[in-house]
């Protein structure tokens, strides 16, 4: 059955391409993403729940992506001439990275985990360099460089990881489950155990764009077609931040937590600093979002590296809202990319009386400076606590220095596209709107309100249990 | 040690040689080598051998030939424009092997694989490739370096290992290859030299 949940978005996607009418492919796209995006429903009891939260929040938003895409697909993001530009080749490389993303979310060891997130890589390139632009191409050749060798490391570390499970006496088969590990993990764990979880925590920080890897994030984020972009920033950081979740809970069965708790403190309290003062100078509403990315991504590694059980949910609650406040972030830069022509910031005027795409954004950039009353505010509460708990004050006082110097650039970039009168270009936006693509942003937008009130509710419980699995070092 | 001798006077050409054929044929020595070196290991079973075979012609065949007909219709690209000149190549190349060796003095590390200084030296010369040379295909060749040189670690840490990691990690390279080939193809258009730093500012 699992099988059939990982690839039946890239099966969906090769399907649809059979149906010559276009108005018939068009909802045979959304009726056959739905039905993918239901699948891993079926896995409830059969996967464990970090595996099923991300594989619910990788199919929702990509099932959001994909009717987003349909509905909004801009000749514009295709460029001449290249044989990936196609309006098919996209949707079936969406499909790919779909079913990449739940093969990482849904199998129980690390070979098989490294496998999807290096297919992501691959699927996603052409799609970074989608518009043949020049900037992009160069964006996609520095995401394929440097993701390449990022997750090249995260082998070395799993290769390294499996010869100290076979050194423990585990069936060389299972030797990279990490189910297997944590169940016979060697008491006396040996100096490669660190080495090898070292190398796996920097490889997959790469492609959750940690500073000093991000470099490749922002270009990359920013020049793809805007529901990628919200894949990538939304979606697959969350993946690469998933695996770093794995590496902890091996870590911590391995009795190495603590050097993987302090590398994630600091990578995670140079992240929101680095990306909190980059986003101050961003005059790109894409890139800004893209740099707001690092930043929470480096509050997640911030809060894991905190430890702990209140640690674990702050991060595992703060992905899953950043992933859906993200992603309808990034719809409405791209209908207001599609309608305005721009998303240089000094250029954007009065979109909020324009209607629903310059509201929903205005909701979205309030989400993601983690203001109340959407879920982010919550996680990052919780990270404070976390923080507070482990008397981890130096991360925790940078941490919250970049989180307000990013609070600042958003809600400063906010006022400033949102007041004022219209142009010409932007009045666009009241008139070419697309009720199924604001749809999608409002229900992306709904899921990161909900989030808020997880903690409160059942749901809560047996979040707080998944993220006691993650890390009970503390 | 002939071992030894072979894989440093291939990371020696690697690293030194400014051109795309020469750093090529080095490369395939490489991959050849360490391939070699796995043959015993790929014996035990026939589906061990055949996807053993299937990831050799994969990295030493298909992934070279491709960047070797890339260059044939864009000669212009053959130049891999090292940043360094040759002397400090020379020395990076001495850095690499004495890096390689005290690797394998670390504790974590110290007896716990045979060849791990080959494997250290391997990747290194991978690394150096991607930051030494401005030409867009010398990193690529830099990433292919690094990728059999993960392989070759991975074969010697978990022996015991499923051959499909190691066809998986062949496949990731040679597609990232291929994937970067056609990106090189459409960035061809902008600069002809395929220079890193005009890539740069096309970013604008």
């Amino acid at each position: 059955m699992m099988a059939w949940v990982v690839a039946a978005p890239l099966l969906s996607a090769i399907l649809t391409v059979a149906f010559r009418n276009l108005e018939a492919r068009r909802r045979a796209r959304v009726i056959f993403a739905g039905i993918a995006a239901l699948m891993p429903l079926s896995l409830v009891g059969n996967v464990d729940g970090l595996s099923f939260t991300f594989a619910v929040v990788v199919s929702a938003l990509s099932f959001l992506a994909t009717v987003f895409s349909t509905r909004t697909f801009s000749s514009d993001w295709g460029g001449e001439g290249a044989i990936w530009s196609r309006k098919w080749v996209y949707f079936v490389l969406l499909g790919a990275f779909w079913s990449a993303m739940l093969l990482v979310v849904l199998t129980n060891n690390f070979a098989t985990l490294w496998l999807g997130i290096s297919a992501t890589t691959l699927a996603t390139a052409f799609l970074v360099g989608f518009s043949g632009e020049a900037s992009a191409l160069e964006a996609a050749w520095k995401y394929l460089m440097l993701c390449s060798v990022g997750i090249g490391f995260a082998l070395l570390g799993i290769v390294a990881l499996a010869h100290v499970a076979i050194a423990a006496g585990i069936d060389p088969r299972f030797a990279t489950s990490w189910t297997a590990i944590a169940a016979h993990a060697p008491s006396d764990p040996p100096g490669l155990a660190r080495l090898a979880t070292v190398l796996m925590l920097v490889g997959f920080a790469t492609k959750a764009g940690l500073v000093p890897m991000h470099t490749w994030l922002p270009d990359a984020h920013s020049k793809a077609p805007a529901p990628i972009s919200a894949l990538l920033s939304g979606v697959l950081v969350s993946c690469a931040l998933y695996a770093i979740m794995r590496t902890l809970e091996v870590g911590s069965a391995l009795g190495v937590s603590s050097l993987l708790h302090a590398l994630l403190l600091w990578l995670g309290a140079a992240s929101i600093i680095v990306a909190g003062g980059l986003m101050l100078a961003q005059r790109d509403l894409k890139r800004l979002l893209a740099y707001s990315t690092v930043e929470h991504a480096g509050i997640v590694a911030l809060a894991l590296g905190f430890g702990g059980p209140l640690g674990a949910l702050a991060a595992l609650l703060h992905v899953v809202g950043h992933a859906f406040a993200k992603s309808a972030a990034f719809f409405a830069a791209g209908m207001i990319q599609r309608d305005c022509e721009t998303t240089t910031l000094g250029r954007l005027r009065g979109l909020w009386q324009l209607g629903s795409p310059g509201r929903l954004l205005l909701a979205a950039l309030i989400a993601l400076a983690g203001m109340p009353p959407f879920g982010l505010f919550v996680s990052e509460l919780l990270v404070v606590f976390a923080g507070i708990a482990a008397h981890q004050w130096l991360p925790l006082g940078i941490g919250l220095v970049g989180i307000a110097l990013a609070f600042t650039a958003i809600s400063r970039n906010a006022i400033e596209i949102e007041s004022g009168m219209p142009g010409a270009n932007e009045a666009r936006l009241a008139t070419r709107r697309s009720f199924v693509a604001i749809g999608a942003m409002a229900a992306a937008l709904v899921a990161a309100l909900s989030i808020g009130v997880v903690p409160w509710t059942a749901l809560g419980g047996s979040l707080q249990k998944t993220a006691a699995t993650i890390d009970s070092s503390r | 040690m002939t071992l030894t001798l072979v894989i440093l006077v291939v990371g020696a050409v690697l690293l030194m040689n400014g051109r795309t054929v020469g750093v090529l044929v080095a490369y395939v020595v490489l991959a050849m080598t360490l391939s070699a070196f796995d043959l015993t290991a790929a014996l035990a079973s026939p589906a061990t051998f055949a996807l053993f075979a299937l990831a050799t012609v994969l990295k030493v065949v298909l992934a070279p030939l491709g960047i070797l007909l890339f260059v044939r219709v864009n000669p212009a690209a053959a130049d891999l424009r090292p940043s360094l000149p040759m002397a400090a190549r020379l020395l990076l190349v001495i850095a690499f092997a004495l890096l390689a060796e005290a690797a394998t003095q670390l504790p974590a590390l110290a007896s716990v694989v045979a060849h791990a200084d080959l494997a250290a030296f391997v990747i290194l010369c991978g690394v150096g490739m991607l930051m030494i040379f401005r030409n867009l295909l010398a990193q690529m060749i830099g990433l292919l370096v690094l990728g059999i040189g993960i392989g070759f670690a991975g074969s010697m840490l978990a022996p015991g290992l499923p051959e499909s990691i190691e066809l998986g990690a062949t496949f990731d390279a040679l597609v990232a290859t291929f994937i970067g080939l056609a990106l090189v193809r459409a960035m061809v258009v902008h600069d002809p030299l395929l220079d890193v730093e005009t890539l740069r500012r096309l970013r604008g």
